[in-house]
């Protein structure tokens, strides 16, 4: 019976020395993640959204992309590069439709195929209200691009890949 | 012993739920009146074990993984050439009935081939303007399995 107070002591121990170590250096991946989230806190949008708020968020977004960076969303009317103004003003002229949005990311799958290059693949699903009363349900998958560039990690390429092809 | 039981009860609900029978509601109307709005499902991953997707199966289609997936009924298979014609479905130019379909609908497709590896989904609900609504051919890797009931 000791031992196993001991036994399970020691795992406990473990367990909150890796959590604190992972607390304190965050890997990598749990970066790129937080760009993510990142990208999600600034494209939802609640209903007491004010118009500082919004022209801030929109100017975030951007810093979130490397310039030029490629955007492939041929059925959304997005194909090309894109400078960080561009794809701010996209998004404020976007998000200005909705009177409240909801921007989730799920399943994000991340590799990293080279050094200082991340492959992340997911799944968005924007749900919301537009200001004529429309409810909008949208989920794509995507595939992102990001590079490190001192130190911070930048969508360098977004591809929506068709899961349904008519 | 008891806290080893609980470690092994955990593990395998943790293991059936996350990747065999795994739990999921049904968000909108694409697959009314077979699976209403707000129902309560399970994915079963083992479906299509030994058999591959046909018509007329209902599947689950992943995304990028299996926290979102489409709720939808296989209508053709590969190298079907398929259509609608006014609302009806046509396989390789022949009419198929379809009791699942309850509302009105007047879908017109041209006629299209299934590739090789992929099969044809659509949702029960077809009342919406065909614009409006997800269906289309798909990789046969992206069948995660059938609803349980």
């Amino acid at each position: 019976m000791v031992k196993v107070r001991y036994l399970l002591m020691g795992v406990l121990i473990l367990i909150i020395g890796i959590a604190l170590s992972l607390a304190v250096f965050p890997s990598e991946e749990k970066r790129v993640k937080k760009r993510f989230y990142l990208l999600s806190e600034w494209v939802s949008k609640s209903p007491e959204e004010n118009s500082f708020a919004m022209l801030k968020k929109m100017k975030e977004i951007g810093t979130l992309f490397l310039e030029p960076c490629e955007l492939k969303a041929p059925h959304d009317s997005l194909s090309g590069s894109y400078t960080r103004q561009e794809i701010s003003a996209y998004a404020g002229s976007a998000r200005s439709h909705f009177s409240q949005l909801d921007f989730k990311l799920y399943d994000l799958q991340i590799a990293f195929p080279e050094k200082e290059v991340a492959d992340v693949t997911l799944t968005a699903r924007l749900t919301g209200k537009s200001t004529s009363g429309e409810q909008i349900d949208e989920i794509r998958e995507l595939e992102c691009l990001l590079k490190k560039i001192d130190r911070k990690w930048f969508f360098s390429k977004v591809e929506v890949i068709e899961v349904l092809r008519k | 012993m008891f806290l080893i039981r609980v470690f092994l009860v955990s593990l395998f609900a943790y293991l059936f739920f996350g990747y065999l029978c795994i739990p999921f509601t049904i968000q909108g109307m694409s697959m009314e009146p077979t699976y209403p709005d707000g129902g309560v499902n399970f994915c079963w991953r083992l479906r299509y074990l030994f058999s591959e997707p046909k018509r007329p199966d209902v599947v689950a289609v992943r995304f990028a993984g299996s926290r979102v997936m489409l709720l939808k009924r296989v209508v053709a298979r590969e190298g079907e050439q398929v259509e609608f014609r006014d609302g009806k479905l046509f396989i390789d130019g022949r009419e198929i009935e379809e009791s699942y379909v309850r509302f009105p609908c007047h879908w017109n497709l041209v006629s299209r081939r299934v590739e090789k590896g992929c099969v044809y989904v659509v949702g029960d609900n077809r009342s919406m303007p065909i614009e409006n609504h997800h269906l289309g051919q798909t990789s046969k890797i992206r069948v995660m399995g059938g609803p349980l009931w």
